[in-house]
């Protein structure tokens, strides 16, 4: 059951970071609250106060710019970046995630944002959003600030911000030349939460060789985590088949799945070993043919 | 606890709530005002049973707080019906057999509504996608899904009131 | 996407087997029709009800004072305080089977099993208040599986069962023993002249998962009596249940169960939902209302039998099925209920659907384990029978290089096949099933590499002939009552719970009236007006309460032909029948009246009471199972991805015989239904227990098919005519339950030479057998 909270409805953004820091750790930020309001019914937490930031519509946007890139409001929602052209031309990994993430219904009306915000290492956007090179800006009534999103997330559902800041903005960079992202879960159900997820990001260089890579790896550790070891088989590589299995063989030995009723540690471990291969040639395919 | 003096929209009729904050909008619906179609099934926003829409938009309506509904028109399946005539979505369930116990039936009703209004012609694989969030144990699916298919294709055609 | 194609199409009728609309939809499609879910009464409270953490444990002390002082509290009841003690269950004639108090006095034996319950004014405070009830337990040392159960030393459950088993059940004919002799002998070639094969299997439980969860209000009234809104399959039983456990008379207590969310075999025993409401609210002289919330419904309401089957079949070199030999552990878990049942027909099924030339033998042990009580689910305990021997039987196939069609086909039951001492088959349509599996596969040519076929053959029961529950009564009853304007009341017992009954009994009424099935409204799901009947279970509906309902029409069409006969004129040799609302004579159809008409002159002619007429039927000496039997073969193509092994079901089709179709829509959504939980229960829903504790309890963990899962399921229909149902009916509810996870099974073996031995077949167990499978064959080089 929901235990009974103060309910605040702040006017403006501005207004939502004042009652933020006023009230700190005993208030949460509700949004879509898609992932808040189970964890608030099955008790895990019980904020005494809670900001309802959801009709706050200055900050429900979706830009993008040649210079900038991708900028999604706090308040905008999954729905609105699946269902957006331009993202579907410029970043259509985005796309491809959301249609997946969820339902329909939770998609129309949960954020970005607060996904991230929530912290869940089986979530969807971050490994994507982490591949891309993306970062969340923080407001506080201290002011801005911007953190790469690979240094988000310090523990198990735990983020960098503190008690006083909300996510304000979700920034993904231009695209490089040459670069694509391809991202997959692995689940029993189509739009399920994945038992583990890769996203991986590949660069070419003219001549065809891996300039830049990020391979990302969700739910395969206590957080999402970048696999190093991964991306250093992938850089400076001609790649091929051989390549992708070793890029895969490297991301199952550095991540650290759990065993729980769906899958052992081990399964886990050669499902990143495949997927990590499977995206990492995907991604590089469209990298080939990408402007 | 305080609780608020909310207005809610639903089916084209304004209803005044006295409400503690944290009622979820299918309590609102079902509690408060009464309109018992829309179903609950699970605790963790999966079943679809809940489904209503909002500002077109079809939502749970166990994961949205009935407060943050304020000032949206809400839509249940009571709600699409005009004067005693059946919406074609309606019509095509009857017609296909769409629904046995009917208990997901409202949910399903709904996020069919909503997403025939936002995909013209859409392929079967995008109609089996649009209902993804709605369980049912009864029919397997396939019915449904030919009953959103007949009204995608125009067989039935709003009775003009 | 789905094809449907009809062989040996019977003659047309009015309404059966015509596109008729389901009887209750408008209710359903408009969010009108209420369910128990949605009942609200004046002055209703909300139960709660507190469950043991513990799998085994004795109840020493309960202490509820302080919940009742809790504001907004009415009442708080337990079983030692507040309930007769009376052990009850399903299984009404054994009483050593009814071993279960639903809020029990001793001992608990499963965790979640209810321990007390509050009433309270709202439901926040009733679960607050649960937190303030004292319980002081003993634990005892639990055990959870059947093969550690029956161990010497292991924890006993119930007094009087040793070895903590519960039920067995032994199922012979023929002599099996010289079937096996008979495959053992030496062929004077340095081999044997048939062929013998054992194997291990284990099979899953599974849950429901009704939409609605179990749900009950329960009103106790000054005057001793009780109205109950439940969520069931049968009002009948828990009428008689609840009349048993609370002393009452069974005319004392109503029981309302409307629009019901689903039943799949598990709500026809009591809950606590219905027990502890009707306690509470005796308690407080209100009514009262518990709803399970999803992860109750999932903890402690019976599931689906897990078994451990062992299966030694013999066949000759050319495949034919000389014996069969099974033993089956089930897993019965704390209670009986209708898990006696399950253990019985698994091991009937797990013969069906062949002839076993020499004998056939079954021995089923049901065991007490500390886990939640297993009971009937969609299949009845045949879904895990064909698991076993549907694979089985195309390994043997395979190991002897014939074709698993073929092979299967020759050994089939026909119709006037004798089971003996069991079951006499008097219709059967398999045969033709194979043709429509046979052509199915090669129109699908060549597969891609990812994808196979795997085809499972099964039959299945149109309800049950044993009277377990011990009724007076007849098994299906009817009342049909023609008013004057020539709309008919049609009150029956069965149980609609989404397959489509009342409509199927609407149809089969209108059919045999000679009138429409917008003339007929439907009563049932209330025993103050509707007849005794065994609800909604074992596929019996259609065939048993709709022989009642035909011979309830056309006794009160007799009584209006008799009118119309009187003021006709004709000559003897001439006979009146009525179609279209049109009687008429048969030879000289033109030669008539209109059914209203004939209607108003028979009410006069009855001093204005209304034509009624009673219909009922109870099976007599038809066997040991049931009056008449389905059939059926599916075939399931499956693609799985090599290196994860997941599973994904492409495309199906299904021929099937359930004599003569009624409910046309009805039967497209029973096939296609039953495939979705079929398929679940082969590759998805797994549910992993530990120490007695399950761990998945709520949607997000426990896995079932959505629409994009769901593959088409073509249907090619067999029309056969079977003597004992009704226009020819048989089931078409359950038996569609049996075959998928063997085909599934199939299909993997088709294509990876691996043998699944546990269902459900998940991704991991893929992976692992292939692995196993490329070890070993690289041993054998």
């Amino acid at each position: 059951m929901i235990s009974d909270f103060k309910y605040l409805k702040p006017g403006s953004v501005k207004e939502a970071l004042e009652m933020l820091a006023e009230h700190q750790d005993d208030c949460k930020i509700i949004c879509g609250g898609q992932s808040l309001l189970v964890i608030m019914r099955q008790g895990l937490i019980s904020p005494e106060y809670l900001i309802d930031i959801k009709g706050l519509n200055d900050a429900n946007y979706l830009t993008y710019d040649a210079k900038d890139g991708l900028k999604i409001g706090a308040t905008c929602t999954h729905r609105t970046v699946e269902k957006s052209a331009q993202v579907l031309e410029k970043y259509p990994v985005l796309v491809e995630m959301e249609r997946k993430l969820a339902s329909i219904q939770v998609r129309n009306w949960g954020t970005v944002a607060g996904n991230l915000a929530h912290g869940d290492p089986a979530g969807d956007p971050a490994p994507v959003l982490i591949a891309m090179n993306g970062a969340v800006k923080l407001g506080s009534t201290k002011g801005e600030r911007v953190v790469p999103l690979d240094q988000f997330y310090p523990d198990l559902f735990e983020t960098a911000m503190d008690h006083d800041e909300i996510i304000v903005e979700v920034l993904v960079p231009p695209s490089p030349a040459k670069t694509a992202t391809k991202y997959q879960k692995f689940n029993l159900l189509d739009s399920d939460m994945g038992l583990i997820g890769v996203a991986v990001s590949v660069t070419l260089n003219g001549g065809g060789v891996c300039k830049d890579a990020r391979v990302v790896l969700g739910s395969a550790a206590p957080t999402v985590i970048r696999s190093s070891e991964a991306e250093k088989t992938l850089i400076g590589a001609r790649l091929d088949d051989a390549v992708f299995e070793k890029a895969g063989e490297a991301a199952a030995s550095e991540c650290s799945p759990v065993s729980d009723i769906h899958a052992s540690e081990e399964y886990r471990r050669h499902l990143v070993r495949v997927l990590t291969k499977r995206m990492a040639k995907a991604a590089w395919e469209q990298a080939k043919i990408s402007g | 606890m305080e609780k608020r003096l909310i207005t809610l929209n639903v089916n084209d009729q304004d209803y005044e709530l006295y409400i503690n904050p944290k009622t979820l909008l299918v309590e609102a619906i079902r509690d408060h005002i009464e309109l018992t179609g829309t179903k609950r099934g699970c605790d963790t926003v999966s079943c679809g049973a809940c489904t209503v829409m909002v500002d077109g938009m079809a939502v749970k309506g166990c994961s949205v707080l009935a407060v943050q509904a304020e000032g949206t028109k809400i839509v249940t399946a009571e709600g699409l019906e005009t004067n005693g005539k059946l919406h074609p979505i309606q019509k095509a369930f009857l017609d296909e057999g769409a629904f046995q116990c009917g208990f997901c039936t409202s949910g399903m009703l709904m996020s069919a509504v909503a997403f025939l209004n936002e995909t013209k012609n859409p392929t079967e694989k995008q109609i089996r996608d649009g209902i993804e969030g709605n369980i049912c144990r009864c029919t397997g699916y396939n019915s449904i899904v030919r009953a959103i298919e007949a009204v995608a294709k125009g067989k039935y055609t709003e009775d003009k009131a | 996407m789905n094809k449907y194609t009809v062989i040996n199409p019977h003659e047309p009728f009015r309404v059966l087997n015509t596109h008729v609309h389901n009887v209750d939809g408008w209710a359903k499609v408009t969010g009108r029709a209420t369910y128990t879910f949605d009942v609200k009464l004046p002055g209703m409270l909300y139960g709660k009800i507190l469950r043991s953490p513990h799998a085994h444990a004795i109840i020493k002390n309960i202490d509820y004072s302080k919940a009742l002082e809790m504001p907004g509290v009415k009442a708080a009841v337990c079983g030692k305080l507040d309930t007769l003690g009376i052990k009850q269950g399903i299984w009404r004639r054994y009483k050593d089977l009814c071993d279960e108090q639903i809020l029990p006095v001793d001992k608990v034996r499963y965790i979640g099993e209810p321990v007390a319950a509050v009433a309270a004014v709202t439901e926040e405070i009733a679960e607050k208040a649960l937190e303030l009830i004292e319980v002081d337990y003993e634990v005892l040392p639990g055990v959870f599986e059947p093969l550690d159960a029956i161990k010497k030393d292991a924890p006993q459950l119930h007094e009087g069962f040793e070895r903590n088993i519960n039920v067995t059940r032994h199922i012979e004919w023929g002599d099996a023993d010289e079937g096996f002799e008979e495959a053992d002998e030496d062929d004077g070639k340095g081999g044997k002249k048939g062929y013998i094969r054992e194997d291990w299997f284990r099979c899953g439980g599974q849950a429901h998962m009704c939409m609605e969860t179990r749900c009950a209000v329960s009103s106790y009234t000054p005057d001793n009596k009780l109205t109950i809104y439940h969520s069931n399959q049968g009002c009948y039983y828990m009428q008689g249940l609840m009349a048993g456990v609370l002393g009452m008379r069974e005319g004392d207590i109503r029981v309302i169960g409307a629009y019901t969310g689903g039943g799949f075999g598990g709500k026809f025993e009591l809950d606590g939902a219905i027990f502890c409401s009707a306690v509470l609210s005796k308690k407080c002289m209100k009514p009262v209302k518990i709803v399970y919330t999803r992860e109750e419904d999932f903890i402690a309401t019976k599931r689906r039998t897990p078994m451990f089957y062992y299966t030694r079949t013999a066949v000759t070199r050319d495949g034919t099925f000389l014996a069969r030999e099974a033993k089956v552990f089930t897993n019965g878990g704390a209670y009986t209920g209708m898990g006696a049942t399950a253990l019985y027909l698994t091991g009937f099924f797990h013969s069906f659907p062949y002839e076993w030339k020499k004998g056939y033998r079954y021995d089923g042990y049901r065991v007490y384990t500390n886990t939640l009580p297993s009971t009937s689910m969609r299949g009845f305990g045949a879904p895990q029978a064909m698991w076993c021997s549907e694979q089985q039987i195309e390994w043997i196939a395979a190991d002897l290089g014939l074709d698993p069609i073929e092979m299967r086909r020759k050994n089939s039951h026909k119709e006037g096949t004798i089971l003996p001492g069991q079951a006499t088959i008097a219709s059967c349509g398999i045969d033709q099933c194979y043709d429509e599996i046979t052509k199915w596969i090669k129109s699908k040519g060549k597969l891609p590499a990812n994808r196979s076929i795997g085809i499972s053959a099964c039959g299945f029961m149109s309800g049950g002939i044993f009277n377990w529950f011990d009724s007076p009564y007849s098994f299906s009853s009817a009342v049909v009552t023609i008013n004057q304007d020539g709309t008919v009341e049609l009150h029956i017992g069965a149980h609609d719970i989404g397959q489509g009954s009342n409509t199927t009994m609407a149809i089969i009424c209108a059919e045999t009236l000679g009138v429409r099935v917008e003339d007929i409204k439907v009563h049932s799901g209330d025993t103050d007006h509707c007849p005794p009947d065994l609800g909604a279970w074992g596929s019996r509906q259609t065939l048993m309460t709709g022989n009642a309902t035909k011979m309830a029409a056309e006794n009160a069409k007799k009584q209006l032909l008799e009118f119309a006969y009187a003021q006709s004129g004709l000559n003897i040799v001439y006979d009146l029948d009525i179609k279209d609302r049109w009687v008429h004579a048969i030879a000289r159809p033109e030669r008539g009246e209109d059914f209203g008409q004939l209607v108003k002159k028979a009410l006069r002619g009855k001093d204005g009471q209304k034509i009624i007429g009673r219909g009922y039927y109870t099976p007599h000496r038809k066997g040991m199972i049931s009056p008449a039997y389905s059939y059926m073969l599916q075939g399931v193509e499956v693609e799985v991805d090599e290196e994860t092994g997941k599973i994904s079901l492409i495309d199906s089709m299904t021929a099937h015989d359930c004599g003569q179709p009624i409910n046309h829509l009805g039967l497209i959504g029973q096939l296609e239904g039953a495939f979705s939980m079929a398929a679940g229960y082969g590759y998805l829903e797994y549910m992993p227990y530990e120490d007695g504790k399950l761990m998945n309890p709520n949607l997000v963990d426990y896995k079932m098919i959505r629409a994009p899962e769901m593959p088409p399921a073509n249907i090619a229909e067999i029309d056969t005519y079977e003597p004992e149902g009704p226009y020819g009916a048989k089931e078409a509810g359950e038996g569609l339950t049996n075959p998928t996870a063997a085909a599934i099974g199939n299909a993997l073996f088709h294509r990876f030479g691996i043998q699944m031995k546990e269902c459900p077949v998940r991704p991991h167990m893929v992976v692992d057998a292939l692995r196993e499978k490329k070890e070993k064959d690289a041993e054998k080089k």
